[in-house]
């Protein structure tokens, strides 16, 4: 056992050893405890043996104390089943302890929710918290003999102080301490969070998003301001602590066996009278003896009835101190008012000068910032005394007919030297907030008590000026000056009134009441006034969010069936769509369907349009689908080609690097041509612009390759120059050609089969020419693009070793055929800086060339060939890269010269551009939902092609990261290119506006949501602004950007989706906001006891990705929607 | 005393989409890989606690969205960071030329104290595919040319050189921040800090 308790002392960090620990203790203490200590009380546990022991010893009646308020809390509920209860007992014990430290709590929750008996070892727990466990074993060790029978363990020498010793290490760790940054990463995961909530609380506790009317009502009515007295302190421990001096507050006074009679009792009863200081109020705290310690063990009774007693008294609150002496050495009474009239229960001081100690104190108290008005005399000597000038004995005397001239009666009020500084310096964020909660005194809310410490007042006068000054600092608002007036003169009266007194006091008693009953009103009135401007800004604010007609969801909880889908579209949907979109919003839509309603939901067909009509629609849809599609395939292929030189490249680069030495670099001139060579010679292709390649690598990288196989080259080059060597030339690649076009006929035949299709296509439809200049070349960009990427690509790689040996020569050709066009063409042709262009007639002639040789099996190349011609004169931009693409397609089909490819003008920058794009796409594409059942390959690729469509009509914007995501769920629901890219449009007319740099909406979102969090939850704002502030919502980023398409399983996205789609109607075109707000309600107790800050949170809802209930969260969603709307209809 | 307390490092990991960063997170953190990653959207992270100097370390590590398009979140999720990892994919020329901007815009948007030591580590992912086409020399260069970035090839698939990555930054996190320590010479508040709790609770008894 003692080993027991040993090694739990090491692994004490882990606490779910705790229990064990408190466990090994228990059984240390109950083995051999004398019967005799145990058969007086009741229960079996050692915790008797604890109250037995606290009579003798102080630390040990403190935990007894403690343990006995725990338990008495528990039957204050009478609601609660037991197991409810003893879970709330362990949560108050988890709370008492202010820990945060969620293991223990789940220790604790477990441990109680399985046995549903009262947490056990639950003083020894309290005990190790407050680190008084080792003393308490020290003093039963000590005083074993009275406790224990002779053998057992405790009694024995060593043994017992072995124990007690062994205990003082885990009683040093300091438990109570709140999270900090070491425990958060050994934080468990989201889904232990989940469970253990679900443990711990069979009650969750009231989202404080339906509290706010509450208190909103609550304030309304001038409540008996006792009920603040009657909250019982969320932890016994804490409240008898504080009465003690501690650091946080300071004590000015404390005296025992003060009287005060509670408003249900008959008797007064004596308690512990303390006034304490903060830094930011002064606290009057009468506490009842029963529940102070040395009552503690009297009985098992219910002593939480004197919680409802005790006093707790801001001093901010209490505007009038009324002082009742009973005349020599009898005592008095004290009557605290506060601002809102309510008198205090009468505290009666006994004999001895206390009262007048009391109120010295309280004026030291006061001090800097307040006084009591009148100030207590100083007499040199005596001390402080009552001002002889505000006597009212006589009010007394006359009533109880007693002549004591001694008797006194005085009232003090209690003047603050305002705090507006203080006030007008607190965030203006919270001024709205603030309008209320200064005027209504209510403790309302955790977010209300931390305002008023800053903005409540001392005085009536403090509070009317704050009131005054606040619209002023609201600028904004409209102010309406009479209340601010009026509580002005309100406040002038109070002091006419109270110089009054001195001369008739007989009135005074009077006037202070109407006084009283004015300022009753007068708050009540700030309440309701300060509510109306509260909600005025909430409308401002968020009534822009949603409808303000509220559609009713009744009979629409099983959504859109097929049924009602097919009666309602019987006349093609005329005057069904406020129908279908509310049957949608409240209860989904059945799958089965979805591909139909999809389209209406998201805009693409109109309701009532005819089933002729929506057939057109596909049509045009398909066609201009496909006709986009044709046009960037060419792209695509173009950048697929100059992919592969890279890729060869920087292959070339990787070996030069690898085997070339140090070599002197030629000259500048030389360096270009000789880079170009090599080019050519590695990847075999022809390409005459090495535009991406490697702006990085020096020149001279390149050069490290000028051996003298370039050198010869060069020199090839040079020669080639002269007619007569072209010619050869020609022949010398029509040769290759013909070679290759034998390796690969089936393939050819197959392209020209397509290419002529597209050819048709092309002139039955002309494209809507998206890319200005292009739309008349089109014709011969079809032939790149009828090289599809799908086709044969084991081909085109068989092909290109091939052409490693043999393509040395047509390159050539091109660099001699550039160097001609440039030298010969310079009026047709413009030359980029960097791209240089190859629209020569000496390629055109190999064009023609090539078409002769096939001219027979096709009769498109002519025309071809034509508009080559036309081309020429055309602003031709880039066909460097063209021309390599026609090297390419050349090779596959050699009757497709590598000047028909030159048709394709695009200028490079479209080209780069489209290409960055492509490339992204691919990344994406590729890692889109491989886990989801419907991405196969082909539909990978259909995916691929929709967004690649996008992309290409809207090159401005570009892909975005995230697009994949919204595009894959249509494409499931559609399974057609052509209607998934239709809704992708509709869809991305809302949100494309959320991906940076295209709207800012993002920012809207995060501030609606804040806007949305302050009003319906105080509470989780006030955390996220304590915990580093992440009011800035960016967890919320995915989220917004992806509709939750990445927070939801697939089913649960498509209901998600539809419902968004379908609340733009029915009740809020940001109905995202409200799903994001319901998530975080969902996880709200969790994320709340748990102290989330940034980090925390953003893990745990990365964690429970695809984990939520959808259903419960839409709902709670719409419920919100419901509620503010409500809030904003009630003004 | 200072220096036995539990150590939190953020560390954030950059560079290209596509090039592995979530991939080198997960190898490292729960040593396994996977082919089913999705383009990170906002930001992830994960926490790994390891012994570092005969310290306990946490590393909390960022992994954030490639497109350099999404860097205006950064803001956000940089701050704070106690170090970086660039990474580029060996096997993609475009991902290796982008680490310069990925390191000043990270530098810009976290705005360390000490620019010219913050903690770099700059990873060549992807080594275990065929078609390389960044070179160990020109890598090591650049790294060079950026005040001696320590390089590392490695392969989030086959767990190469992927913990030796994440310890060097590791070290040379906690390197800096005993030199900001030292320098800010904050000694006598920590002692302070910690003293202050044991008088309480010895009030409180």
């Amino acid at each position: 056992m003692m080993e027991e308790a040993v090694t739990k002392k090491y692994v004490h960090e882990e606490s779910s050893s705790i229990t064990s620990l408190c466990a090994a203790v228990e059984a240390c203490l109950s083995q051999g405890i004398r019967r005799r200590v145990l058969g007086l009380f009741k229960s079996g546990s050692t915790t008797a043996l604890l109250h037995k022991v606290a009579k003798n010893f102080e630390p040990a009646a403190v935990i007894s104390q403690k343990v006995q308020d725990i338990e008495n809390s528990d039957p204050n509920r009478p609601s609660s089943s037991s197991g409810e209860s003893t879970n709330r007992s362990s949560l108050i014990l988890s709370n008492s302890i202010s820990v945060t430290k969620p293991p223990l709590q789940k220790k604790n929750s477990a441990n109680s929710g399985l046995s549903s008996q009262p947490p056990r070892y639950l003083w020894i727990r309290l005990a190790l918290f407050d680190k008084v466990l080792a003393r308490i074993i020290d003093h039963l060790v000590q005083n074993s003999s009275k406790y224990y029978e002779k053998d057992s363990l405790i009694a024995d020498e060593d043994y017992g102080s072995i124990l007690s010793s062994l205990l003082v290490g885990p009683c040093a760790l300091d438990f109570s301490r709140t999270k900090t940054q070491d425990h958060m990463w050994t934080d468990p995961p989201a889904d232990e969070l989940v469970q253990r909530h679900r443990i711990s609380s069979g009650h969750s506790t009231l989202p404080a998003c339906r509290t706010p009317h509450l208190n909103y009502r609550r304030s309304l009515h001038a409540v008996n301001s006792e009920e603040n007295h009657r909250q019982i302190p969320i932890s016994a421990k804490d409240y008898v602590e504080s009465l003690h001096q501690n650091s946080r507050a300071t004590l000015l006074y404390g005296k025992n066996n003060v009287l005060v009679s509670p408003k249900d009792m008959n008797e007064p009863m004596p308690g512990y009278l303390s006034l304490h200081q903060t830094a930011h109020s002064l606290t009057i705290k009468w506490t009842p003896n029963q529940l102070m310690n040395g009552y503690s063990e009297s009985d098992g009774t219910d002593k939480s009835i004197y919680w409802e007693y005790a006093l707790n008294v801001r001093v901010d609150d209490i505007v009038y101190v009324h002082c009742h002496q009973h005349g020599g050495d009898n005592g008095g009474t004290i009557v605290l008012v506060g601002q809102d009239g309510v008198q205090r229960p009468p505290i009666h001081f006994p004999a001895g000068g206390h009262l007048l100690a009391f109120l010295s104190c309280l004026e030291n108290g006061l001090l800097p910032h307040g006084q009591l008005d009148p100030p207590l005399w100083s007499q040199r000597g005596k001390g402080k005394v009552f001002p002889k000038l505000r006597r009212k004995g006589r009010i007394l005397s006359q009533k109880t007919e007693v002549p004591e001239e001694e008797s006194s009666d005085y009232v003090f009020q209690i003047i603050s030297k305002t705090r507006h500084e203080d006030f007008l310096s607190a965030s203006k964020e919270f001024i709205d907030a603030k309008h209320w909660f200064s005027s209504s005194n209510k403790h309302v809310s955790p977010r209300a008590r931390a305002h008023l410490i800053s903005s409540s007042t001392n005085s009536s006068s403090s509070s009317c000026k704050s009131l005054s000054i606040e619209p002023g600092g609201n600028g904004m608002e409209p102010v309406s000056p009479p209340p601010s007036l009026s509580s002005d003169l309100n406040n002038e009266d109070c002091k006419l009134e109270i110089e009054n007194t001195k001369s008739s006091p007989g009135e005074t008693i009077q006037l202070v009441c109407e006084t009283m009953k004015r300022q009753i009103i007068s708050r009540a009135f700030y309440g309701w006034l300060a509510y109306c401007r509260h909600l005025c800004t909430v409308r401002t604010h968020l009534s822009g969010l949603v409808n303000a007609a509220i559609i009713s969801g009744e009979g629409a909880e099983n959504g859109l069936t097929t049924e009602k889908w097919a009666e309602l579209m019987k006349d093609d949907g005329k005057d069904s769509q406020t129908e279908v979109f509310r049957l949608a919003y409240y209860g989904g839509v059945a799958h089965d369907i979805r591909k139909e309603v999809w389209p209406y939901l998201l805009g693409h067909y109109t309701f009532g349009s005819s089933a002729e009509e929506r057939e057109q629609l596909d049509e045009t849809t398909k066609h201009s689908y496909e006709t986009t599609m044709s046009e960037w395939l060419a792209v695509g292929a173009i950048i697929r080609q100059r992919d592969k030189e890279i890729v060869a490249a920087s292959l070339a680069k990787l070996s030069s690097e690898s085997t070339s030495g140090e070599q002197p670099p030629p000259t500048p001139a030389l360096a270009q041509e000789l880079s170009n060579d090599v080019f050519e010679d590695n990847i075999s292709l022809s390409d005459d612009d090495p535009p991406i390649v490697d702006d990085y690598e020096g020149e001279n990288e390149n050069e490290n390759e000028g051996e003298g196989e370039d050198e010869q080259k060069k020199k090839k080059v040079v020669a080639t120059k002269c007619p007569p060597n072209s010619l050869e030339k020609h022949s010398s690649s029509d040769n290759t050609e013909i070679l290759q076009s034998s390796s690969t006929l089936p393939t050819l035949e197959k392209v020209v089969e397509i290419m002529n299709n597209k050819m048709d296509k092309r002139h039955s439809a002309p494209c809507g020419g998206n890319i200005g200049h292009l739309s008349v070349l089109t014709g011969n960009g079809a032939v790149p693009r009828s090289v599809s990427p799908d086709e044969g690509m084991g081909d085109e790689a068989d092909i290109e070793d091939e052409e490693e040996d043999k393509s040395s020569d047509p390159s050539k050709q091109n660099g001699q055929s550039q160097d001609q066009n440039l030298i010969t063409d310079n009026s047709q042709t413009i030359t980029k800086p960097m791209s240089v262009v190859v629209t020569s007639n000496q390629s055109v002639d190999s064009g023609n060339h090539s078409e002769t040789l096939n001219g027979g099996s096709l009769s498109q190349p002519i025309v071809e060939a034509s508009e080559n011609e036309v081309q020429e004169n055309m602003l031709a931009v880039c066909t460097g890269d063209e021309d390599g693409e026609g090297g390419a397609s050349g090779q596959r089909s050699a009757c497709i010269s590598p000047a028909s490819s030159q048709g394709g003008v695009y200028s490079s920058e479209l080209i780069e551009t489209f290409g960055l794009n492509i490339h992204r796409i691919d990344k994406d594409v590729d890692r889109c939902d491989r886990n989801y059942w419907y991405f196969t390959p082909d539909n990978l690729e259909k995916l691929r092609n929709v967004m690649c469509t996008y992309v290409w009509e809207h090159l401005d914007v570009g892909y975005m990261q995230g697009m994949c995501d919204l595009v894959a769920p249509l494409l499931v629901i559609f399974d057609n290119e052509s209607m998934t890219y239709a809704c992708f449009c509709k869809l991305m007319d809302r949100m494309g506006a959320n991906f940076p740099h295209s709207g800012g909406t993002m920012d809207t979102h995060f501030a609606n949501m804040r806007s949305l969090i302050q009003i319906l939850d105080s509470e989780m704002f006030e955390l996220m602004h304590q915990n580093g502030d992440y009011t800035h919502f960016y967890f919320c980023y995915r989220w917004f950007l992806l509709d939750f398409k990445r927070e939801l399983v697939y089913e649960d996205v498509f209901t998600v989706w539809e419902t968004i789609w379908a609340a733009k109607l029915i009740s809020s075109a940001h109905f995202m906001l409200f799903i994001a707000l319901s998530l975080v309600e969902t996880y709200r107790d969790i994320i709340l006891s748990n102290v989330m800050d940034f980090t925390d949170i953003i893990k745990f809802f990365n964690e429970m990705a695809e984990r939520h209930d959808c259903k419960a969260v839409l709902t709670l969603a719409r419920d919100l929607v419901l509620q503010l709307q409500t809030l904003i209809e009630n003004k | 005393m200072a220096s036995r307390r539990k150590l939190l490092l953020k560390i954030i990991i950059l560079g290209d989409s596509g090039v592995g960063k979530t991939a080198l997170m997960n190898q490292y953190v729960n040593k396994k890989f996977s082919n089913q990653y999705k383009a990170t959207i906002g930001a992830d992270f994960l926490t790994k606690e390891v012994m570092v100097d005969n310290r306990i370390v946490t590393l909390q590590i960022w992994d954030t969205a490639g497109q350099e398009r999404f860097q205006s979140l950064g803001v956000a999720f940089y701050r704070g960071a106690d170090g970086c990892i660039l990474v580029f994919d060996t096997t993609s020329m475009n991902s290796f030329a982008s680490l310069d901007a990925w390191r000043d815009e990270f530098l810009i948007q976290s705005s360390p104290k000490n620019t010219e030591n913050f903690p770099f580590v700059v990873l060549g992912n992807k080594i275990d595919l065929e078609n390389r086409a960044v070179s160990t020399k020109r890598a090591q260069k650049w790294c060079q040319t950026k005040n001696n970035i320590p390089y590392f090839e490695t392969s989030a698939k086959e767990a190469v050189n992927v913990e030796q990555a994440f310890e060097t930054i590791a070290k040379s996190a906690i390197a800096l921040e005993k030199e900001e320590i030292y320098n800010d010479f904050p000694g006598d508040i920590i002692l302070d800090r910690d003293n202050k709790p044991n008088n309480g609770a010895a009030c409180n008894c």
